[in-house]
């Protein structure tokens, strides 16, 4: 049970490649941090640099207080899982799990408590005696959580745990670690390439990028608020449309224009503009395809043509081009249609989507920053 | 200045086309590496000295900030780390600069000053008093100058090293000391040689065997060339040696008979013993590259049996040591030999056949025997090799039409060409230097009568490594020489791999076909 | 016959004809690679005469060859081979494999280096060194006599060249493997003996094998080292002076028992343990 204080964490690999930059983080007691990002983005080496398997440039890391920068992995009180297991492979998943404990000397009838333990709760008890070639990939990923839930660790660090299986399995684990963490009270620290893990499970997410850190915040404030363009269209599926228009400011009221249409900035964010005094010029816009409605012919509606129509079994996903050529992606809740709606959306139709002003992002399209956070 | 190929366009060259390209692109590059050293050479240059400064200057800062602890260990090593309670490293540094204070007073300051001269006085005639009679007094002794001259050199260097260890350390400890850090204890230093400094417990061994009998003999035997030593100026008993400059190098290339080359020059005699060591390591390197891979095809190929069989028959070459297997076959294929015999008891022939000793029959004769020697390795690695190679690139060139000959040529060749890319080129090298199968097959016979007169009976068959061998047999062994052939052997070797290495794809893209 | 005849031609009989002829290939090749050895066993039996003749079968067996054998040196040489055979099969192995492990597992600044360095001077000959080898050996006393310790000296404490084969293994062993022990309180040299050596069998048994096999080929270093003293000699150096032209009249016969007494246990050896052989060699060449 502890904190961990990351301070100026710099890894600079030989030849002066800059994999991780100034990298600065409080992760408190028993809290669930996942750090994503595409690949390359620094998360993996940040989180190797915790564990210790990675030496640290510049900066210090602290597990409860304490500067563990040059301390053994071994004694850093931490416990990891390892995107391919790292299971060893000529011992039975008994003596895997009892590995750590028999490094430690302590006596065979606790590891034996421990263990059995263990493995009952992750559901493994019955393969104890096998090795871990002769497990299934879902087995595997439990024996390796069960090897880090023996330590006792003070921080859980996960790599990519849940990568290497198949899409079903995964999100069967991805519940089953959210039950593992309830039962384990401890500081998690979570590294994942897929943001729905990220926005499931994190208390906290750190997005990164290029070795930054583009932002740090709740599940809700990323998806809300995202602080840059890379945030908003790395958090959400589909991906955030972002189209190119301006800002235009009439009567003290704010509007965006894409596509020719004229739509309002209205309620808080409008507001919001108006309070920092948002000069008018060119902006991105960013809606999420679910926030796009579909609407009849108006003059704040925009004309497009349907290209292609995914099928999702709840909802729809509709690629659209506008009128100029932009492809944006709509998503449509089947049970919102009748027979008539849906069978208006067959590829090559015409139709008109809209969006208020509540579910745009707007950018500046030079910082990338946003203009509202 | 060659034609430069966008991407695009060298894909639309052939095969060999593309090889030409790259290797055109090669030499075309070297006079531009050439030109880009001598134009950063100064960078080089200002850039080592800026370190060489640095180095001094950190010296310097660390003894004027240093406390009393830190100077004193400038001239007591390991001084500082005693007094800061770091007993064990301590000790060795101290007990290390004893060694040497004392290594050099005592033997160590001789070596060195002799080294320039090899030696002043020679083994002469002399009075022994407490044995009354005229013997002969040995002196000086080249050889071991030289040697220790040598290791004297590598010990100063490494007490240079150490003596600076010993100042950056000091230096650490007193910015740990000031940040209000600890210091590794003993047990800590103990501990960490199991742990993060394990590397450096395991290298100790390995790496002290190569510096001793690895880098200081090929450092000995490069500087013999520079030098007359051989059986007649043996440094000890006889004569001393000196150094010689770059005489050596002279005679060895030099295109006058005269120079002890019997009817022809040293260096034609270099020159044809060093074509034939290319043609030789060229020619036993694809023999039994293609007929292994032949060979490990048809044992592999679906619907042959006793696979086990045929595999285990032919490793038996690799089993049986190769002084006895190639001995034997040798002593076969002799004049008064097996298979001479037999065929004249059986009247096929009248004259035994020359295999060893015409020229060109004893250069085919050995090529035959080393496939037989060779194949069964390149059968063991094709095997491994052919198996791994995914089935479905047979199955889509099936679809497209390949049939056998065209799936081998486009799929199979390529694809351990690609892997095998860089055994070929040690296997090749490894040729050059195989000295085992021409020296127990032939002795490196029959005799060259035109190299007569160059050192160690040069003959058809003999390799540089074999000649080398030869020329240091014997009384009248010529060791300078056969240090210059070495070091020919090595920028041969050197040359070879770093256009190999430049030219081949498979260590560019070896992640192509992984 | 026509095209769409042959298009329909059973691929089976095609195969068969094919296969038929790889069976013949199959068979002249391990007649050849087979003749040797079997002659060598033959003409050990042969007493009517010492020398080389133009048959194969004995006109008269017997094991006067073997006799001779032990009348001789040989069991002094062949004690001597065995000797560092045996004692370069634990150090060489012990040198090589902590050579191998260290460069393929830890990244410390001077590795680059150090593996360009050794490269470069695997590029020199190592006849080169012989020489002065030989001086240093006599001057500490390991010759002639005392060639066996000379050799076994000089065999293991030059041995850390040859990393390359294991090095190529262990790169196969997944690095997260050290990484999972070492978070799970393994010191680095509990994660070598704990995980990686369980796990690096194959080639630790390969790396004896060869280490085992070497001396008993060795025949140029051993010669130089001997200096003509039959006490200090090997099987190779001592056989080989068998072979001379003063000699092989009367000691062919001999020699080719002795090659029976020597590779018959390094054969047997050799064919028990060829699967680990084989890993090995193929592993080693796929990895350059």
């Amino acid at each position: 049970m502890a904190s961990v204080k990351l301070t100026n964490v710099k890894k600079i690999y030989d030849k002066n490649v800059v994999a991780v930059h100034d990298f600065n983080l409080e992760i408190k007691d028993k809290e669930f941090v996942v750090f994503v990002g595409p690949s390359g983005c620094g998360k993996s080496t940040t989180l190797r640099m915790i564990a210790g398997l990675e030496e640290i440039s510049e900066g210090t890391v602290e597990i409860d207080g304490e500067v563990v920068n040059d301390l053994q992995p071994k004694d850093r009180g931490i416990a990891m899982v390892f995107q391919n297991y790292a299971l060893y492979p000529h011992m039975s998943v008994y003596d895997n799990i009892a590995f750590s404990l028999r490094l430690k000397k302590t006596p065979e009838d606790v590891i034996y408590d421990k263990v059995t333990k263990a493995a009952e709760v992750l559901g493994i008890t019955e393969y104890l005696m096998r090795k871990p070639r002769a497990l299934s990939g879902g087995q595997r990923q439990r024996v390796a959580i069960g090897r880090a839930m023996v330590r006792d660790s003070k921080v859980f660090l996960m790599d990519e745990p849940l990568s290497n299986l198949d899409a079903k399995l995964r999100n069967q684990m991805r519940a089953e670690i959210i039950l593992l963490r309830q039962k384990l009270d401890t500081t998690f620290i979570y590294v994942t390439h897929d943001q729905t893990e990220a926005m499931t499970l994190a208390d906290r997410i750190v997005i990164m990028k290029d070795g930054f850190i583009m932002q740090v915040g709740t599940p809700d404030e990323v998806f809300e608020m995202p602080d840059n363009l890379f945030v908003a269209e790395f958090i959400g599926a589909p991906k955030m449309n972002i189209i190119k228009t301006e800002l235009v400011l009439e009567n003290g009221n704010y509007y965006v224009t894409p596509f020719g249409a004229k739509i309002p900035v209205d309620g808080d964010k409008g507001k919001a503009l108006a309070d920092r005094k948002v000069k008018p010029g060119p902006v991105l816009l960013g809606v999420r395809p679910e926030h796009i409605n579909l609407a009849k012919a108006a003059d704040h509606a925009i004309p497009c043509t349907l290209v292609v129509d995914e099928m999702m079994g709840s909802e729809l996903h509709l690629h659209v081009d506008t009128e100029d050529g932009t492809r944006l992606i709509v998503r449509v809740p089947t049970l919102e249609l009748d027979k008539e709606e849906r069978k208006a959306l067959t590829v090559g139709n015409k139709l008109h989507i809209t969006f208020g002003g509540k579910a745009m992002h707007l950018f500046d399209p030079e910082t990338e920053k946003n203009l509202l956070a | 200045m060659m034609k430069q190929y966008s991407d695009l366009e060298f894909l639309r060259l052939s095969k060999w086309q593309r090889f030409l390209y790259r290797l055109a692109a090669f030499f075309c590059a070297i006079p531009r590496a050439i030109g880009h050293f001598f134009k950063n050479i100064g960078g080089y240059i200002k850039r080592a000295a800026l370190a060489v400064i640095n180095e001094f200057r950190d010296i310097g800062v660390t003894f004027a900030h240093g406390d009393w602890k830190t100077k004193t260990s400038y001239l007591v090593m390991g001084f500082g780390n005693l007094a800061r309670g770091q007993i064990l490293r301590g000790l060795l540094f101290l007990v290390f600069e004893l060694v040497f204070i004392f290594y050099m007073i005592l033997a160590g300051g001789y070596w060195l000053s002799m080294l320039p001269s090899l030696g002043k006085q020679g083994p002469v005639e002399g009075y022994d008093p407490v044995l009354d009679t005229y013997t002969t007094i040995y002196h000086d002794n080249s050889f071991k100058i030289l040697l220790y001259g040598v290791l004297t050199i590598f010990f100063i260097v490494a007490f240079i090293y150490t003596w600076r260890l010993n100042v950056k350390q000091n230096k650490i400890m007193e910015q740990i000391l000031k940040k209000g850090g600890k210091l590794k204890s003993d047990k800590d230093d103990l501990k960490s040689m199991v742990d993060e400094q394990f590397y450096k417990t395991l290298l100790a061994l390995p790496l002290t065997g190569i510096l001793i009998f690895t880098v200081l003999p090929i450092v000995f035997m490069i500087l013999v060339a520079f030098t007359n030593y051989d059986g007649a100026h043996n440094g000890y008993q006889n004569n001393l040696f000196t150094w010689v400059g770059l005489d050596n190098f002279n005679t060895m290339f030099s295109w006058t008979s005269n120079s002890g080359g019997g009817s022809q020059s040293y260096s034609a005699t270099f020159g044809e013993i060093l074509s034939w060591t290319l043609i030789w390591a060229f020619l036993a390197t694809f023999t039994n590259y293609f007929l292994g891979m032949f060979v490990a095809m048809m044992i592999n190929k679906k619907g042959i049996r006793l696979k086990k069989m045929w595999r285990t028959i032919l490793v038996l070459t690799i089993a049986i040591p190769q002084f006895i297997s190639l001995l034997y076959v040798s002593k076969m294929f002799a004049k008064n030999g097996l298979i001479n015999l037999t065929l004249l008891d059986w009247g096929w022939i009248k004259e035994p056949l020359p295999f060893w000793d015409d020229a060109t029959w004893a250069r085919v004769t050995v090529i035959l025997i080393n496939i037989w020697i060779g194949i069964p390795h390149l059968m063991l690695i094709a095997t491994g090799i052919l198996m791994n190679i995914p089935a479905d690139l047979y199955e889509s060139a099936r679809i497209d039409g390949a049939n056998a000959w065209q799936q081998y040529i486009k799929i199979t060749l390529p694809y351990m060409l690609f892997i095998t890319g860089p055994y070929l080129l040690t296997s090749f090298t490894g040729n050059m230097n195989n000295f085992n199968v021409i020296y127990l097959l032939t002795g490196g016979g029959p005799s060259n009568p035109k190299a007569s007169g160059a050192s160690g009976s040069v003959g058809y068959t003999d390799l540089l490594i074999t000649w080398l061998f030869k020329i240091t047999t014997g009384s009248d062994a010529k060791y300078y020489l056969a240090s210059v052939v070495g070091i020919m052997v090595f920028v041969v070797v050197a040359v070879i791999s770093l256009v190999v290495y430049n030219v081949l794809p498979s260590i560019k893209n070896e992640e192509d076909y992984q | 016959m026509n095209k769409t005849e042959k298009r329909h031609m059973g691929m089976k009989a095609l195969n068969r004809v094919s296969n038929g002829s790889i069976y013949i290939l199959l068979i002249l090749i391990s007649v050849i690679w087979l003749i040797p050895f079997v002659f060598i066993v033959f003409q050990s039996f042969r007493v009517e005469s010492t020398q080389q003749v133009g048959y194969v079968i004995p006109h008269q067996w017997g094991l006067q060859n073997y006799i001779n054998l032990w009348n001789s040196d040989f069991k002094r040489w062949y004690l001597n081979t065995f000797i560092i055979a045996l004692a370069s099969a634990v150090l060489v192995t012990i040198i090589q494999l902590c050579m191998s492990y260290t460069l393929s597992r830890f990244r410390f600044k001077m590795r680059g280096p150090l593996m360009r360095f050794m490269l470069i001077l695997g590029m020199f000959p190592g006849m080169l060194t012989m020489i002065i080898l030989y001086r240093v050996l006599a001057d500490i006393g390991l010759t002639q006599a005392n060639a066996v310790p000379g050799l076994i000296l000089v065999g293991f404490a030059s041995s850390g060249m040859g990393y390359y084969v294991s090095k190529g293994f262990f790169d196969t062993i997944p690095k997260s493997l050290d990484e999972a022990a070492r978070v799970d309180g393994a010191t680095r040299l509990q994660v070598l003996y704990k995980i990686i050596l369980p796990l690096a069998k194959p080639i630790v048994i390969y790396t004896v094998l060869t280490a085992f096999m070497g001396p008993w080929g060795d025949f140029v270093f051993a010669r130089y080292v001997a200096m003509g003293t039959s006490a200090g000699y090997n099987v190779a150096v001592g056989m080989y002076s068998w072979l001379t032209a003063d000699q092989i009249f009367g000691m062919y016969t001999t020699f080719c028992a002795g090659g029976v007494i020597v590779a018959l246990p390094v054969t047997i050896l050799f064919m028990c343990l060829q699967k680990y052989y084989v890993e090995g060699v193929t592993g080693g060449a796929v990895k350059g």
